[in-house]
């Protein structure tokens, strides 16, 4: 009936329609630089965006934050290269391999590779989310309120257990961040929740102003803090990547695309595990095990094309569950529910070409990226010596505006700054974010979905465990949370290797 | 599962601060989500209260900050990295602050904007470099204005965002 390669024919021609080229071109540009900037993430270019292309329509205003989402994670690893800084946390993996090289004088031999492997990742990425997403979309139908409860409580789960650090602290960010959520009406009887009389309360916290704050202000605040940053050096060989680079580790590029677009499509993990994963395979079944962290162009390669291919990865789940796989993605996701398009399950029924519009976007996104990657070296290289203390305040006032855009509310601005302090404070004390961010972004599935369940069952909670989805999602939450006990997974594997003998 | 000089662990008092502030937190959620009407009449059984869904977060908050705090009395005595610039991160919280209560809205956007990026620029710079002080609140002053300037037209002339 619906005819992929037709579909995905429509999808570009609708998203190259009304000048689209000229929207990808500043888009990707703006993310990369983003991403290149040590202090601004691809979660806080993709949050400001979301409001700046508030009244664009949804066609241009979802190719931009595409662009700017593919290109800010790819601009993370300029910095990672040549000043040994990641620019975001998903090229943090990047460092070990490419800083290394730069200091060998090979600054642009490794450029050039991150280009391509970042350019395939998403590529990779771009095919898996294309293949799978309708038939995971037509799967995700048959998922009723009990499994959609569950469905969001794994994913806050699994971030907080495995996106970096304490998962106590995690899980502790994740219920702060649903609690955010439920302030102000609920949907069954506009009860108005935690809102003591005040009415801009309750309207609620504001999706997009509490997360400008704890991506844009708290990253400000965090920026203005270190030490002042030094390129490694001014002179840069090609940046043209070789063509043997490819084809010797067509194996590692492969590897690192399923695991990265894998890890995306799990709710929470983002692109920073992502890449320490792939790196991590990378380096356990290498044959130049030795050269990782001293220059490889093997683990250099793997980081960048995991973290890479987790980009569409992450997008998976937010076109067919509605939870998004990232912290930017879920600001993509937001974005899409204040541009009307309805994403998750429903979205397989509702408007199926979105899907193959989204891969359209993607797959230019990547094409700009490459050309940008190839031919931008200088240009990159001095926007990165901007001085903090100019670029900062900048960030800061886009900020505000940002936080205003979407319903002209002071009261959002103060939202922002007071979601903005707290972000900080919590980050100081090694809270996680991305838990934090998929709290704030599902709490309301989780709200109206148990309610609903608790309904239907008449108060019964049993089909929350009975139900086969529900049972086997309430197990993989119950592993999450095991595998999160500080030892326990150790002595779970003693006595498993115990028993046979 | 990241690297960096950030990851220095918290020390077990601030935990246990911590502990303490989610732990009020939690109760106030729970004891504010009790008080919530129930709905009964309404909906007959009175699962659709309000004060369910905020209850149980608020139950979790609780119990995983004990947790918390009872890991943190165990590790008593691990000392954290040391504190990090405050100065800077006070300076920027306050002039942030200034900005967005005290500017915006009272002034026209551009100007607020301007004033603020200026004074940022300036307090920073101030401090950082002894020399040249007056050709660095002078380019303080051009970025300023220039910020103030491109970013009211942009945003309100192209991408027709109202602006505070």
């Amino acid at each position: 009936m619906n005819d992929p390669f037709t579909m995905l024919a429509g999808g570009f021609s609708y998203v190259l329609g009304g000048g689209a080229i000229f929207h990808a071109l500043w888009a990707t540009l703006l993310g990369i630089v983003v991403g290149a900037l040590p202090g601004l993430t691809a979660t806080m270019g993709v949050a400001l965006l979301t409001t700046l292309t508030f009244s664009m329509g949804p066609q241009v205003a979802m190719l931009v934050l595409v662009c700017v989402y593919v290109g800010a994670i790819y601009g993370g690893s300029r910095s990672a290269i040549l000043l040994n800084i990641p620019g975001t946390p998903a090229s943090a993996a990047s460092t070990l391999d490419g800083y290394p090289l730069a200091m060998q004088g090979q600054a642009g031999r490794a450029m050039g590779i991150s280009t391509l492997g970042s350019w395939l990742g998403t590529l990779f990425g771009t095919l898996m989310l294309a293949i799978f997403a309708p038939t995971l979309g037509d799967f995700a139908l048959s998922f009723g309120s009990y499994e959609m409860f569950w469905v969001a409580l794994f994913g806050i789960i699994i971030a907080g257990s495995l996106s970096g650090g304490d998962s106590l602290k995690g899980y502790l960010a994740g219920f702060i961040g649903l609690f955010v959520a439920t302030v102000g009406q609920e949907s069954n009887h506009a009860y108005a929740r935690f809102a003591f009389g005040n009415s801009d309360l309750a309207g609620g916290l504001g999706l997009l102003p509490v997360l400008v704050g704890v991506f844009g202000v708290s990253e400000v605040m965090g920026a203005m803090r270190g030490a002042t940053v030094q390129a490694v050096s001014s002179k840069i060989d090609s940046v043209i990547p070789r063509i043997s680079d490819v084809t010797k580790y067509w194996r590692t590029i492969l590897r690192s695309g399923g695991l990265g677009t894998f890890i995306g499509a799990m709710p929470g993990l983002g692109e920073d595990i992502a890449a320490w994963t792939s790196y991590a395979a990378a380096k356990r079944t290498s044959k130049e095990r030795h050269l990782f962290g001293k220059g490889s162009v093997e683990g250099l390669m793997a980081a960048e094309t995991g973290e890479s291919a987790c980009v569409p990865g992450a997008i998976i789940p937010v076109l067919t569950l509605g939870v998004p796989g990232s912290a930017p993605a879920a600001v993509l996701m937001a974005a899409m529910m204040i541009h009307g398009l309805n994403p998750g399950p429903m979205l397989a029924i509702s408007t199926p070409e979105f899907i193959y519009q989204i891969v359209a976007m993607l797959i230019i996104a990547d094409m700009v990226k490459l050309i940008y990657g190839l031919i931008l070296v200088r240009p990159l290289l001095w926007v990165l010596l901007i001085p903090r203390s100019r670029l900062m305040p900048i960030v800061f006032v886009l900020c505000t505006i940002g936080a205003y855009a979407i319903t002209s509310r002071l009261f959002d601005v103060y939202v922002m700054l007071g979601a903005g302090l707290v972000g900080f404070i919590l980050r100081e004390l090694k809270f996680p974010m991305a838990p934090l961010v998929l709290g704030v972004v599902l709490g309301e599935l989780l709200d109206k979905n148990l309610l609903r369940g608790l309904v239907l069952s008449g108060g019964d909670i049993s089909p929350f465990f009975t139900r086969p989805i529900s049972a086997f999602l309430f197990a993989l939450t119950l592993l999450a949370t095991l595998y999160a006990v500080p030892g326990l997974p150790g002595r779970l594997r003693g006595m498993l290797r115990r028993k046979p003998a | 599962m990241s690297s960096g000089a950030d990851d220095a662990p918290v020390s077990a008092r601030a935990d246990l601060a911590t502990a303490a502030v989610l732990l009020a937190l939690g109760i106030a959620i729970i004891v504010e989500s009790w008080g919530m009407p129930r709905f009964v009449v309404q909906s007959g059984t009175g699962l659709t209260a309000p004060g369910i869904v905020p209850g149980f977060h608020g139950a979790m908050i609780v119990l995983l900050a004990g947790l918390l705090g009872l890991r943190s009395l165990r590790q008593a005595g691990t000392k954290g990295a040391p504190a990090t610039d405050v100065g800077s991160v006070a300076l920027t919280a306050a002039l942030g602050l200034i900005y967005a209560v005290g500017l915006i809205g009272r002034l026209p956007f551009w100007l607020a904007a301007a004033l603020f990026v200026f004074s940022f620029t300036a307090c920073f710079e101030w401090r950082a470099s002894a020399g040249r002080r007056v050709r660095r609140l002078a380019e303080a002053a051009v970025l300023g204005l220039l910020t103030g300037g491109a970013v009211t037209y942009v945003f309100e002339r192209i991408f027709l965002v109202r602006l505070p």
